[in-house]
C-alpha cells in the first residue's frame, strides 16, 4: 500500500515514444499501406523476434552499428535489442526457410533500438518497415526492389524524394587491390559515409583509421634507431621457421619468456613477424580515402554514369561492372512506368549505408525539407549474409527498410491517410436504461462503418453530451425510461443540434441515413 | 534548519581526502577512526554532516539523495552514470587520487603494442574458437572504448580480487584497470599498450541535482565548500613575494620591476611606500623612498622572479606560500548553478572515453 502519498511518476526511457491516439491510427495505417504494396508483390509478412542473440549483429553489421546496441547479459547469455530486421529476416532463413523455393519474397515491420542521440527524425526505438528478396541476384532483383521502394513510399504521398543509388563493388575492389586487411577494410567501409556526407574531413578519417591500425609506424617495435632495421623486420626476411626459432631465443635471453597464457609463443612470435612485414597503412588508407572522394565528387544523374563515373573506374584498372549493373538496374527501373515527376535519381558510388554486409548496389531515399533533408528508406544488395550467418550455400539476396516514423514526418502535415470512420454515443439516462442501452449499440455496430460507443460513466444525458462534443461524436442515442415505456429512442445530431424521436425498430436505419 | 550532508570514501582514500579538506580548511571532526559518521567544520553557514562509505558506493548514495554532496574517484562516476541519473559532477578536478584507467597485456604478448593489435588478436583467438577475455570492474567504459576501437569480439570478465592476477591466473586474457604509477601492472607482468587509456581520473566533487535545487541551506553550503575548493586549489603552488624596493616614485619601482622580465604576478605588482625606522635620524635620503613590491607568483618561477626583483633594485625579498586565491567570484559554483537551472536533458551526456 502506498497509503495517501503521491507516488512518484515513471519517466519513459529518454529516446522512446509513447505513440497517443490519433498517431497511432495514422501510424498503423501507413504501415498497412506499405506492406499492402508490398504484397501485391508476392511479398509475405514474417515476423522474428525483438530480442536476439548479440552474435548475430557481431558477424556482419559493422561496427557503427555494433557499438549503438542495446546489449546486455542474461543469465549468462549475451543478447541485444536488434539494431534492424535484415539480419534477423536471414537468420530466420537459415533457421527455417532454406528448403524453400527462390525466389522468397518477405515483408516486415517492426521495433529496433539502436543508441543514438535523439533528434528530429531519429529515435532510441524505431519502426522499420521493409522487404527482403531472397534468391535472386542482378538488375532484374535489383529493380524490383528500388521500384518497390519508390512506389510504395508514393503510394503513401510521399512524391517529392530523391534516391540515390550506389555500388559497394567499386570501393571493395579498390581495397582488394590495395592489399588491405579485412579489418582494415571495415576500418574504412565505416568512415565513407561520415566523409562522403562531409561530416568529417578527409584528414581527421585518415587519422583516426591509421591510429586504430596501429599508427604510421606499426612495423617497428621496440627501439629500432634510425637507419637500422628493427629485430622483427630483419627476422622477415629469414625463413619462417629460423626466424621463430632466434625471435624465441633472443626474447628468453632477455628473460622475456613468451607465455601468452592462452596464447601459444609460436602464435605470439609469428605475429610479430607477420606485422613487421607489413607495409605502413597510412598510404593505403589516403588512397581509399581518395578514391571515396572521387567516386563521390563524379557522382551525379544517371545519364552521366558512362561519361563522369566510368572512368574513375578504368582509370584504375578496376572492373566497371559496378556502372553497369546500376545503369541496367536504373534502365529497368523505368520500365516498371515513371516515377512521380518530382523525384530525382542520383548515383554516388561513395554511399556506404554504415552496414558492414553489403556487397552490391545499395540505395537510399532522401526527402528534403526546410530542416535538411531526412533519410526514410535504405537498402541494397548482401550476397554474403546467408553464408556468414551459417547457411548451407551463399543465396543471393536485397532489401530496403523504410523508417516508419520518418515516412510518417516526410509526409508533413499529420493527416489520416484512410477518413475516420463516423462516432456515435449511445446514452442510457440511468443505470436501469443501461442494459437496453447496450442492446441497442450492439444493433448499431452491425452497421459496420461506424464507431459505436457506450456511455459508461451514466452520469446523465448533459454529462454526456458534453462528452461527445469534445470527443467529435456524430450522433448521440438517448434511452431512457419514457422512451423505454413508448418503445423509442431519441437520436441527436449533434453537428446540426437537431433530436428526433423515432420508434425504436427504426432506430438503426436512421442512424445509417445520418451518417451516409 | 537543512544540514549539508557529504560522503567521504574510506578504504585507502581516508588520508587523502582529510588532508584535502584540512588544506581547504575544512576540518572533520570524529570522535574516533572507526566512526562512519562525523560533523566537518569551516563552513560559515554551519557544521556539515559526514558519512564514510566506501567510494564505489559513494556514486549510488549521492543519487539517491540520501547525500547532497561526495567525493570519490572520476573513474567511478564515469562508469555508474546513466543519462536520467541525478548526480552531476560539481568539481571535476579536486587534484588528488590521479590515476588512468588502462588497457594492459601480458608481458610475453611481445607482437602487441597498440589497442589496434588487440582487434587482430582478437580475430586470432575467435579462429581457435575462444573469445578475448577481459578482467574489468569497469564494464561500461571497456566495453564501449573497445567497440569505439573497431573490437567487438571479446567477452568481459567479471574477477574477485586482484584484477591484475587475471591474466597469470588464466581466467581473462587481458585487463582494463585502473593504475597510477605502473608498479602493480609490472609486478604482475602486465604492460600498457599503446592508444590504450581509456579514462584519465582524479578525485571529484559530485552532488544530487534534487536535493540540492530543493534546499538554500545546503546550496549555500555547498556555495561555501566551493569557494574554499577553488580557491585552495587555485592557490596550489603559487607563493606570494614581498621585497624592499629603493625608487624614485611608486610609477619607476613599478616601471624597473615590470621591465626587468616576468614580475607581472596574477595582475601586477602591488606597490607601497615603506617608512624607514631610521629616517627621522639620517634625515631624508637622496636616492629616494623604499617601497614594499607585492606579487603572487607560480612556484617555479619564485628564483627567477628574485632574481629579477634584485636587478631592479630589491634588498630583502621575502616569500609565503599562498593558501587561498579568490577570485571576484566562484566559477564552479556559476558552473554548478547553471547545470541545476538549466536544460536538464541538453546538458548530460554519458561519460565516455576521451576519443
Amino acid at each position: 500500500m502506498l497509503g495517501d502519498r503521491t507516488a512518484a511518476p515513471i519517466q519513459r526511457v529518454r529516446g522512446t515514444n509513447d505513440v497517443l491516439p490519433p498517431d497511432d491510427a495514422r501510424l498503423r495505417q501507413l504501415e498497412g499501406l506499405l506492406r499492402q504494396a508490398f504484397e501485391s508483390f508476392g511479398y509475405q509478412g514474417i515476423q522474428t523476434p525483438i530480442l536476439e542473440p548479440l552474435e548475430l549483429f557481431l558477424r556482419k553489421s559493422g561496427d557503427e552499428i555494433v557499438a549503438r546496441m542495446y546489449a546486455f547479459s542474461h543469465w549468462n547469455r549475451k543478447l541485444c535489442l536488434r539494431p534492424e530486421l535484415t539480419a534477423s529476416v536471414m537468420r530466420a532463413f537459415v533457421d527455417d526457410l532454406q528448403g524453400h523455393g527462390l525466389p522468397l519474397r518477405l515483408h516486415y515491420a517492426g521495433p529496433s533500438f539502436r543508441y543514438e542521440r535523439p533528434s528530429r527524425g531519429r529515435s532510441r526505438q524505431f519502426t522499420q518497415v521493409g522487404v527482403e528478396l531472397i534468391g535472386a541476384s542482378g538488375p532484374a532483383a535489383d529493380a524490383e526492389v528500388l521500384h518497390l521502394a519508390c512506389a510504395s513510399l508514393e503510394s503513401a504521398g510521399i512524391t517529392r524524394y530523391r534516391l540515390v543509388v550506389g555500388h559497394l563493388g567499386a570501393a571493395l575492389q579498390l581495397l582488394g587491390q590495395l592489399g588491405m586487411s579485412d579489418h582494415a577494410q571495415g576500418l574504412v567501409l565505416d568512415q565513407m559515409e561520415p566523409i562522403a556526407r562531409g561530416r568529417v574531413d578527409l584528414e581527421s578519417a585518415l587519422s583516426r583509421v591509421v591510429d586504430l591500425l596501429g599508427g604510421a609506424h606499426a612495423s617497428t617495435n621496440g627501439v629500432a634507431s634510425a637507419g637500422v632495421p628493427s629485430l622483427p623486420s630483419a627476422l622477415a626476411s629469414l625463413p619462417p621457421d629460423q626466424a621463430t626459432a632466434i625471435a624465441a631465443d633472443i626474447l628468453s635471453r632477455a628473460s622475456l619468456p613468451v607465455e601468452g597464457g592462452s596464447r601459444q609463443p609460436r602464435q605470439i612470435i609469428q605475429r610479430l613477424l607477420a606485422k613487421a612485414q607489413r607495409p605502413d597503412p597510412t598510404n593505403q588508407v589516403r588512397a581509399a580515402f581518395e578514391f571515396v572522394a572521387e567516386l563521390h565528387d563524379a557522382g551525379g544523374p544517371p545519364e552521366r554514369l558512362a561519361t563522369d563515373l566510368r572512368p574513375v573506374l578504368e582509370k584504375r584498372g578496376l572492373s566497371t561492372a559496378p556502372v553497369d549493373e546500376i545503369t541496367a538496374a536504373v534502365d529497368l527501373l523505368r520500365a516498371y512506368g515513371p516515377l512521380s515527376p518530382e523525384a530525382r535519381i542520383e548515383v554516388d558510388l561513395s554511399l556506404a549505408r554504415g552496414l558492414r554486409y553489403y556487397t552490391g548496389l545499395v540505395f537510399e531515399i532522401y526527402v528534403d525539407s526546410d530542416d535538411g533533408p531526412l533519410q526514410v528508406c535504405g537498402g541494397g544488395r548482401y550476397d554474403d549474409l546467408v553464408r556468414a550467418l551459417g547457411g548451407r550455400e551463399a543465396v543471393p539476396a536485397c532489401g530496403f527498410s523504410y523508417g516508419l516514423e520518418r515516412v510518417d514526418l516526410a509526409r508533413g502535415t499529420p493527416t489520416q491517410l484512410i477518413p475516420a470512420r463516423p462516432r456515435v454515443l449511445v446514452v442510457g439516462v440511468t443505470a436501469a436504461d443501461h442494459p437496453a442501452a447496450v442492446s441497442l449499440a450492439a444493433e448499431l455496430r452491425s452497421l459496420g462503418n461506424v464507431v459505436v460507443e457506450q456511455d459508461l460513466r451514466l452520469r446523465g444525458v448533459k454529462a454526456a453530451l458534453r462528452y461527445a462534443d469534445r470527443a467529435d461524436v456524430a450522433l448521440v442515442v438517448i434511452l431512457g425510461e419514457r422512451e423505454r415505456a413508448d418503445g423509442n429512442a431519441v437520436v441527436r445530431d449533434m453537428r446540426s443540434r437537431t433530436e428526433t424521436t423515432l420508434p425504436r425498430a427504426d432506430v438503426q436505419r436512421a442512424v445509417g441515413e445520418a451518417l451516409a | 534548519m537543512s544540514m549539508l550532508r557529504l560522503a567521504l570514501p574510506t578504504k585507502g582514500w581516508e588520508d587523502d581526502v582529510l588532508r584535502f579538506l584540512g588544506q581547504c580548511g575544512l576540518r572533520v571532526d570524529r570522535s574516533n577512526p572507526r566512526q562512519y559518521r562525523a560533523r566537518m567544520r569551516g563552513l560559515p553557514t554551519g557544521p556539515a554532516e559526514v558519512v564514510f562509505q566506501r567510494a564505489a558506493d559513494i556514486f549510488d548514495e549521492v543519487n539517491a539523495g540520501t547525500v547532497d554532496l561526495g567525493i570519490t574517484g572520476y573513474d567511478i562516476v564515469a562508469e555508474h552514470r546513466s543519462e536520467e541519473d541525478d548526480v552531476i559532477v560539481v568539481h571535476g578536478e579536486l587534484g588528488f587520487r590521479r590515476c588512468a584507467l588502462v588497457v594492459a597485456v601480458p608481458e610475453g604478448w611481445v607482437d602487441v603494442t597498440s589497442v589496434s593489435d588487440l582487434a587482430e588478436v582478437a580475430a586470432e583467438l575467435r579462429v581457435n574458437g575462444r573469445e578475448l577475455r577481459v578482467a574489468t570492474k569497469y564494464a561500461n567504459l571497456t566495453r564501449q572504448f573497445l567497440y569505439d576501437r573497431g573490437i567487438t569480439y571479446f567477452e568481459l570478465v567479471e574477477v574477485s580480487g586482484a584484477i591484475e592476477a587475471a591474466p597469470a591466473l588464466e581466467t581473462a586474457d587481458i585487463i582494463c584497470d585502473i593504475t597510477s604509477s605502473g608498479v602493480t601492472l609490472r609486478e604482475n607482468r602486465l604492460k600498457m599498450v599503446s592508444a590504450g587509456a581509456v579514462l584519465e581520473s582524479q578525485a571529484c566533487l559530485i552532488g544530487n541535482r534534487r536535493t540540492l535545487t530543493d534546499d538554500d541551506e545546503r546550496m549555500e553550503a555547498t556555495r561555501a565548500v566551493l569557494e574554499l575548493m577553488e580557491a585552495y586549489l587555485r592557490s596550489k603552488q603559487q607563493v606570494s613575494i614581498t621585497a624592499n624596493i629603493r625608487g624614485e616614485s611608486a610609477e619607476a619601482v613599478a616601471r624597473s620591476a615590470l621591465s626587468n622580465g616576468g614580475v607581472a604576478g596574477l595582475r601586477g605588482p602591488t606597490i607601497a611606500r615603506v617608512f624607514p625606522k631610521d629616517n627621522a635620524e639620517n634625515g631624508l635620503a637622496a636616492q629616494g623612498d623604499w617601497f614594499a613590491l607585492t606579487v603572487v607568483v607560480g612556484e617555479d618561477v619564485l628564483l627567477p622572479t628574485v632574481e629579477a626583483l634584485r636587478r631592479a633594485g630589491a634588498s630583502e625579498v621575502t616569500a609565503t606560500q599562498v593558501r587561498y586565491v579568490f577570485e571576484h567570484k566562484s566559477w564552479t559554483f556559476e558552473a554548478l548553478k547553471r547545470q541545476l537551472h538549466g536544460p536538464s536533458d541538453a546538458q548530460k551526456t554519458v561519460a565516455r572515453s576521451s576519443s
